[in-house]
């Protein structure tokens, strides 16, 4: 959209104000009186609550990041992906558990990757292509599965070892640490990782550079799509069924996740480890809120005004330097 | 609003490109009345009449999406503020509906103020703010709502609401009609209108042309929640209740409805006329999955299909692909001509 492409202009009397340093502080500052006056929030029994909500969204929120990071707006198919990869996980668990862990990865990573090259390779508006995809992807779940919940055949492997605990601290939050470290891993160290921040942060220069667009925006959401399989396997393990409903509002917590992390939306800047942060901070606003009583929709509008302060704010500090 | 145009500034009236949202619906309006008709199912009419009703709440959402993808920018909270009308002219408007409706829009419609403030002042990208917006809205509907939908007691209201005039419209659709004939002519009859086709066609030469592109955005956004508003809060009215959750759809709807009515997602292009074509066509191929009983997937399976197309029909590289053939097939001509010559 136009508005991208213009620097912002700001009076030269507030460029000198850090109000996103403020903003930080002051959130904080009340983060901390809140979870003070929440009976309950610091005990361990808590801690782990808050690491194992937050390890899902943490997941997804890698895989967004790889597309943010690339220009490439959002992807709005993640919520839905996470609950087919779930249902097609619990499907083929029938065939043993290696078979359904690869299936599932693999059918993410298509899936996701497909849409990546739509918008490489026809420069597609990446919301809608995301959108479109979302409802094909419903649609067509719904005609084969018969819009019933999917639970795994008599035969299946076990799998209730990827939602147990392990030494006390729940089987997902490794999962989510490993994939952290992966994804910080991909997009730092490799080429493909910083072809992607060229290619977000400078989109003439990486065409000018003759890089290959197409199969970099494959690769981000493809990124993405695996990440989405990730999490659909944990979730799908842990509800030991699949259904479409199950998204709730997963893709919004995972992109919530990434802006809240400091990624720019226009791409080339951002990290999975801040985007990680972004994803616990997000989980401990929601454990304290549920904590004190407030309903799903406060928790929401809370995360709404969350991402509204920093996405401003960032972009003002941005303008002030 | 701004001085008169002097720099180059990409914009376009309505000309014989944009007959095609007005094929998609004449050929949606046959096959409704047709194919129904031809397995011996329910009458045309009707089915008119409750394509319209659907119409009147989803075609003012993608009314609000496409004024705002007219000024090249993209607003992801209509959803969220079509939730969240609907749900106030609810909590407001049991005694009198208009109250309802009024505090409704207004209350969006400063929302949508805020959204287009932050938009204009700090350059920042219209889906970010709007995403927050969405969650926004969407979190201020559910807890008004108390996380589930609410009922609309006045059920005589609702009635006349309903009820038919000339056998396919009601009060419902033509409140919407009316609108969309507002807009229509305040977009091309109108120096404002002028303005944001050319905001959307180039924010810089707009800039230049002395076009005041700032208001222009926040004006715009201001309308676009307050017309979403309306679109839920007519929604809530016509069926007695408000969601306070409706999902993806409405904006699927909305997209798809722009997208098919012409409104190019780079800005600068689109009118009322053609989303007005492009929302009606719509909701005439979605009753006609009704009239046939096909399940809600299938719907849900063609709406998709149909906005992967026009998105991709869309896309910068199809576009100069149509170019080049055009190109290429007006020098065939005039080298014939010239040859006939």
């Amino acid at each position: 959209m136009s508005s991208v492409a213009e620097p912002p202009v700001l009076p030269a009397t507030r460029r000198s104000i850090p109000w996103l340093r403020i903003f930080v502080v002051v959130f904080l500052v009340i983060l901390l009186i809140g979870s003070i006056t929440t009976d309950g929030f610091y005990s361990v029994a808590n801690a782990r609550a808050i690491l194992n909500s937050a390890a899902i969204v943490g997941i997804l929120a890698v895989g967004a990041t790889a597309i943010v990071v690339a220009g490439q707006l959002f992807s709005l198919s993640l919520g839905v992906t996470v609950a087919v990869c779930a249902m097609l996980f619990l499907s083929l668990l029938g065939y043993g558990m290696v078979p359904a862990i690869l299936g599932t990865l693999l059918f993410g990573f298509l899936i996701v990757g497909v849409q990546g090259y739509a918008v490489g390779r026809f420069g597609a508006n990446p919301i809608i292509i995301t959108i479109a995809a979302g409802a094909l992807l419903e649609g067509a779940v719904t005609w084969v599965s018969g819009g019933v919940s999917v639970y795994p055949s008599a035969e299946a492997s076990s799998y209730a070892w990827l939602a147990a605990p392990l030494f006390g601290i729940p089987f997902p939050v490794f999962v989510f640490i490993a994939v952290v470290i992966l994804g910080e891993l991909c997009l730092r160290g490799t080429v493909f990782g910083r072809q992607l921040y060229l290619m977000g942060g400078n989109p003439k220069a990486a065409r000018a550079a003759a890089l290959p667009i197409s199969r970099l925006s494959f690769g981000a959401f493809a990124v993405a799509g695996i990440a989405a399989g990730i999490a659909g396997i944990l979730l799908g393990a842990f509800n030991q069924s699949g259904t479409l409903t199950t998204t709730g509002t997963l893709t919004y917590d995972a992109i919530a996740a990434v802006l809240v992390g400091g990624s720019a939306v226009t791409g080339g800047r951002g990290s999975v480890l801040r985007s990680a942060g972004g994803a616990v901070l997000i989980a401990a606003i929601a454990d304290m809120l549920l904590l004190r009583g407030f309903s799903p929709p406060i928790q929401m509008l809370v995360l709404g005004l969350v991402v509204a302060c920093v996405v401003l704010l960032n972009q003002a500090n941005r303008g002030g330097k | 609003m701004g001085a008169t145009l002097s720099a180059p500034v990409r914009t376009r009236r309505p000309g014989s490109g944009d007959r095609w949202p007005l094929i998609f619906l004449a050929v949606m309006l046959l096959l409704l009345l047709a194919v129904p008709t031809l397995l011996g199912g329910t009458a045309p009419v009707f089915s008119v009449f409750n394509a319209a009703q659907s119409f009147a709440g989803l075609g003012l959402v993608a009314l609000a999406l496409g004024l705002t993808m007219i000024i090249g920018e993209f607003d992801l909270s209509v959803v969220g503020t079509y939730a969240l009308g609907g749900m106030l002219a609810v909590k407001f408007g049991a005694e009198n509906p208009f109250l309802g409706a009024l505090i409704a829009v207004v209350g969006c419609a400063l929302f949508g103020a805020i959204q287009g403030l932050a938009i204009a002042k700090l350059r920042v990208n219209s889906m970010a703010v709007t995403l927050a917006g969405y969650l926004v809205a969407l979190g201020a509907a559910g807890t008004i709502g108390d996380n589930k939908s609410q009922p609309f007691p006045n059920f005589e209201f609702t009635g006349t609401f309903n009820a038919p005039i000339a056998g396919v419209l009601s009060l419902r659709s033509l409140i919407t009609l009316v609108i969309f004939v507002i807009a229509g002519l305040l977009l091309l009859r109108t120096r404002a209108g002028r303005d944001m086709r050319a905001a959307g066609g180039g924010r810089r030469a707009a800039r230049t042309a002395g076009v005041r592109v700032d208001l222009i955005v926040v004006v715009t956004f201001a309308a676009s929640a307050g017309l979403s508003a309306l679109g839920g809060t007519i929604q809530s009215y016509g069926v007695a209740t408000a969601t306070s959750n409706p999902g993806l759809f409405p904006l699927i709807f909305a997209v798809t409805a722009c997208l098919l009515g012409g409104v190019a997602l780079t800005g600068g292009q689109g009118t009322p006329v053609g989303i007005f074509a492009g929302a009606l066509g719509l909701c005439f191929l979605s009753q006609l999955f009704t009239d046939l009983a096909s399940p809600q997937f299938m719907v849900s399976l063609v709406t998709g299909a149909l906005l992967v197309a026009v998105t991709l029909a869309a896309t910068p590289a199809l576009a100069q692909w149509r170019q080049r053939l055009i190109y290429q097939k007006d020098s065939t001509d005039s080298q014939t001509a010239r040859r006939d010559s």
